[in-house]
């Protein structure tokens, strides 16, 4: 389409009627999962197989409507992921060499071809609808409804579907009563916090001042949390109408998205989607004729956790160090340059358009009284199925680990699910039927996070989780406060001694004062909340410290100082693989006879573990 | 300037709105310890946790820094609770295991009822001399003195302050005001006849022309001349001779 | 090392003169340098009026940043949740063995410079190595060997 400014509502309709009749009478556009899991597993070969196979299949009709390259479509570990437009369809594993059948069976004549579905572990049945396919079927997809369903740098394509009306509508409504209709959505921030939008928004404009910022969070740092990510790679203009709509209610000129250095993709379809929405004047002077001024700008973050936190965030926008300030002043009042600020996650802002379009009715028809809608969750770890994922607030985290992640892998036994990341705890399977929203996990002694959900199983040891988070944490403490820059590597130094075997009585109890003085005593949410994964782990788990102090064992076979490796004479064939891959060539024996490792010598490197095709090596 | 009252330790006391905590209670002779914070310095503090106090604010209690926590209406500050006693013990001994030969921290420890902190002792590479990465320091050259020759580099337990690439730095007047505000005095500055070392630079003193004493530098001379036009003239006798 | 200042001012004067241009000034000399040069530091700080010290603290505070120059590849091991639990730890020592650094460091031929990432967002492929710009998943301590060798 011409890419002219649109002034008025009623031009912005036109504009979409327009865009919808040139798609008229077409075949349904093919959709190529463009996320990052599926571009490294060769998504990108199939598009171009497909854009190729479209000419020689003597298709007429624009290739670039046909075939489009979308945002994460969630089922991660079954990528390359391939669906088509109004179509309940979608094919999993798809290769070049599939690209051909594909276009004569299922794009010309609507047929489906069943073997590139998803296919049942235990029933062994294919299926190829999303109802059918349980990752999908118990989903409730909103704010990620167009994430795989368009071309995340068309503009066009999210107008198509409806995009911008939101905003279309809020300006024909009062800014107070947009922030009403938040309030009563009864949204809370997405981010991790969990904080009423609504009031937040109603404080910033309580305060009177020359200027106000609104700022998108998309520095998005929790460790197994990608669910902002795909929404900005996904679905940038849902993002961009929220803050519109924000700032037109909190009535705000100038916008900022801080966006997490490690996501490059993230960063340039925030770009494309403001340049475009720019081009359009949805963005810029008087937008759709409503007298309201506002654009954005992007901030890329430097690579730093740390700026995740609201303050820290301003100073980096503002070109200093990302060290948090104490938010005794709300940034609502005192926030970016000191003046009043309303700072929301990306998923927060998508939400935005959805309550304005549906309606506070309409929006909290979903999830639970305490915390409406739905949350997007990336799933990983040890779970069968990996990917993103959105549901309805209130259900079970058992539902969300086994009907939609397929459950634990290889037989093993689940553990514990982690959630809110470095800020986060683990909890335990007793504690599986618990509703997911924002006040029951922290009732557990985690809390939701921005999202990231990672599932452990039997092999997973809980101090070394404990240790891994404090890892992080220690490297990313900005350093400015006393109880964080120094109780946390304390506790590291505890955590090591307990997983290299010089865990002493007592060391339990040191490690509970120490989450003490940083509970309340740090400055920011980095240091108060740091404590979450040792608590939770020693609520939990403290068995698993205890055989590590006591008895100098980790029963997950996990801590190298506390493990031998060795190999099962039954299983090991003698086949040699082991022996030579072995960096310490410690591993001996005559072809065809079992083998046998030199324990002095072992580095415990996992080596002839991973290349052993009989898993004859043991860890015990 | 807005006057309101607030209560702290069952005193009703008069302040300024937004004015902090720790300024207040010293006025009124209620001691709250404290190293980060100097009131000459807009910027400084919320990094030691010290001063932590419980406020009580519309039915909810939370620890918080008395330097940069702002009085207003309906506020109750308790600044001796045990909780307040408990962690401020443990950040003492933090500290003390971070700097165990800084004779401030010995006291505070002293009064905290710790002997010897419960952690390794940070010696060898990881020794931090007596600083405690407070950043005043940092604070006072960039905005007492306008120079910013310093600042907190790197991050996490590695935060310290320096020059830029540790080389000796341009910029810095040698005017000591880093090493006279350190809380714990971790900043060497060694004058020597009419030099002055400071961060790796050597300063050429000014003598006064009366006394002959070395006390000022040259540098810091020609800064003042430079940022407030005042007559070098002015510098020739030091203080107590003029 | 010597730094083409006129490429320096090229990306200073890019910039709106701002302290918001600060961060992706650094940004844009860590791409086009491998590294912070101290000259571009000081060119910036001359230009922008803004002290050296605070330009030196954000390039020592952010991971974005190397003050060294870093080698043609980079490789970017995943430290994610997911990848950890997966074994990430034994694709860094299996790394570490072959070509004999550490993370953070270079070789001495500047072929590679490991790191170690705090998520890269792609967790369905754990454990995941990135080198330069391609996503290895399911890495392991013998297979990444193999795809290091791509990279000359």
């Amino acid at each position: 389409m011409e890419h002219t400014k649109i002034s008025t509502i009623e031009g912005l309709n036109k504009y979409r009627e327009k865009i919808l009749e040139s798609k008229k009478n077409e075949l349904p556009t093919v959709f190529v999962c463009g996320g990052t899991p599926c571009l490294a597993k060769g998504s990108r070969q199939v598009f171009e197989a497909f854009k190729k196979e479209f000419g020689a299949q003597g298709l007429t009709g624009s290739v670039e409507l046909g075939i489009k390259t979308t945002g994460c479509q969630g089922f991660c570990n079954k990528g390359p992921l391939v669906a088509f437009a109004d179509k309940d369809i979608v094919y999993m594993g798809v290769k070049p060499e599939h690209v051909p059948e594909i276009i004569e069976k299922t794009v010309k004549k609507g047929e489906v071809i069943e073997s590139l579905g998803y296919r049942d572990p235990q029933t062994k049945k294919w299926a190829t609808e999303y109802s059918r396919i349980p990752f999908y079927g118990h989903q409730k997809k909103l704010v990620l409804k167009d994430v795989g369903q368009l071309d995340p740098a068309k503009i066009d394509d999210y107008i198509s579907r409806g995009g911008y009306s939101a905003l279309a509508k809020a300006f024909s409504m009062n800014p107070d009563t947009i922030i009403d209709n938040i309030e009563q959505s009864g949204l809370r921030g997405r981010g991790g916090g969990g904080f009423p939008t609504g009031r937040k928004w109603r404080s910033c404009k309580a305060i009177k001042t020359d200027v106000r910022y609104v700022i998108c969070n998309g520095d998005e740092g929790d460790p197994g949390a990608f669910m902002d990510r795909s929404i900005m790679e996904g679905n940038p203009h849902a993002i961009i109408e929220g803050m519109i709509i924000g700032a037109y209610a909190v009535g705000s000129n100038q916008g900022y998205a801080y966006i997490r250095d490690e996501y490059p993709l993230a960063i340039e379809n925030m770009k494309t989607a403001i340049e475009d929405a720019r081009g359009l004047g949805l963005l810029g002077k008087n937008i759709l004729g409503s007298n309201f001024d506002f654009d954005i700008k992007i901030s890329r973050g430097g690579g730093a956790f740390v700026c995740g936190e609201s303050s820290a965030l301003m100073r980096s926008i503002g070109g200093n160090v990302g060290e948090p300030r104490a938010k005794y002043i709300r940034s609502v009042e005192k926030g970016l340059y000191d003046k009043p600020t309303v700072l929301n996650n990306v998923e927060t802002w998508a939400n935005v358009p959805l309550i304005i379009t549906g309606g506070v009715q309409g929006y909290r028809k979903v999830g639970t009284k305490g915390s409406p809608g739905t949350k997007v969750f990336s799933l990983a770890g040890k779970v069968v199925n990996t990917g993103l994922v959105e549901v309805p607030m209130g259900i079970t985290l058992r539902e969300l680990v086994f009907d939609i992640g397929g459950g634990i892998p290889k037989g093993k036994k689940f553990k514990a699910v982690q959630t809110g990341g470095p800020s986060g705890g683990c909890i335990p399977e007793s504690l599986l039927d618990l509703q997911i929203d924002f006040d029951s996990l922290s009732d557990a002694g985690s809390m939701m996070g921005s999202g990231g959900i990672i599932v452990m199983d039997e092999d997973t040891c809980m101090v070394d989780v404990a240790k891994y988070f404090i890892t992080f944490l220690v490297g990313e403490s900005c350093g400015k406060c006393t109880p964080c820059r120094e109780g946390l590597r304390r506790m590291l130094d505890i955590l090591t001694g307990i997983t290299e075997g010089r865990g002493k009585q007592g060391d339990i109890e040191l490690l509970e004062e120490l989450c003490d003085v940083l509970k309340w005593g740090a400055l920011c949410a980095l240091g108060t909340s740091a404590a979450n994964p040792v608590l939770s782990t020693i609520r939990y788990f403290r068995d698993e410290y205890e055989a590590h102090i006591k008895e100098k064992r980790c029963p997950a076979g996990v801590c190298k100082e506390l493990i031998t490796y060795r190999i099962d004479e039954d299983k090991c064939t003698g086949c040699t693989v082991c022996a030579k891959k072995c960096p310490q060539k410690c591993i001996s024996g005559e072809k065809k006879k079992p083998h046998t490792i030199d324990a002095s010598k072992c580095i415990k490197c996992g080596v002839c573990k991973t290349v052993c095709p009989f898993d004859a090596v043991i860890v015990e | 300037m807005e006057k309101i009252k607030f209560v702290i330790d069952g005193k009703e006391v008069e302040a300024i709105r937004d004015q902090c905590v720790l300024d207040v209670a010293r006025q009124n002779g209620i001691y709250i310890p404290g190293l980060c914070y100097n009131p000459e310095v807009k910027f400084s503090g919320g990094s030691c946790r010290l001063c932590l106090v419980e406020a009580h604010q519309a039915g909810r209690m939370s620890l918080v820094t008395a330097c940069n926590y702002p009085i207003r209406e309906g506020l109750e500050i308790k600044t001796d609770t045990s909780l307040v006693k408990r962690i401020r013990k443990g950040i003492i001994e933090l500290l003390l295991a971070r700097v165990p030969d800084s004779d401030v921290i010995k006291e505070l420890a002293a009064e905290a009822g710790i002997d010897e902190p419960r952690f390794v002792k940070d010696e060898g590479e990881n020794y931090h001399s007596k600083c405690i990465a407070c950043g005043l320091c940092i604070q006072v050259c960039e905005e007492v003195v306008g120079v910013s020759a310093i600042a907190m580099l790197n991050r996490g337990p590695d935060k310290t302050p320096g020059t830029p690439y540790k080389k000796p730095s341009e910029v810095c007047i040698g005017c000591g005001a880093c090493a006279y505000a350190c809380p714990t005095d971790a900043i060497p500055m060694e004058d020597n006849g009419d030099t002055r070392k400071i961060w790796g630079r050597e300063f050429k003193m000014h003598l006064c022309s009366v006394c002959g004493k070395p006390y000022i530098p040259e540098a810091q001379i020609d800064w003042i001349v430079k940022t407030t036009g005042k007559d070098r003239v002015f510098f020739d006798k030091c203080p107590d001779c003029r | 090392m010597a730094i083409d200042i006129q490429k320096v001012d090229e990306i200073v004067f890019g910039y709106e003169q701002s302290k918001e241009s600060l961060l992706p000034i650094l940004q844009d000399f860590q791409r086009e340098f491998s590294y912070v040069p101290e000259e571009g530091i000081k060119r910036l700080s001359d230009i922008f009026g803004v002290p050296e010290s605070r330009i030196y603290a954000m390039a020592t505070f952010y991971k974005a940043f190397s003050l060294v120059p870093k080698g043609r590849h980079t490789i970017k091991v995943c430290m994610g949740t997911a990848c950890h639990l997966k074994g990430a730890p034994f694709v860094v020592e299996a790394i570490e063995r072959e070509l004999k650094i550490k993370p953070g460091q270079t070789t001495e031929d500047r072929r590679f410079s490991l790191e170690t990432v705090n998520c890269v967002g792609t967790c369905a492929l754990a454990p995941v190595v990135v080198i330069d710009e391609d996503y290895y998943g399911g890495s392991t301590s013998e297979n990444i060997i193999k795809n290091l060798k791509r990279y000359t």
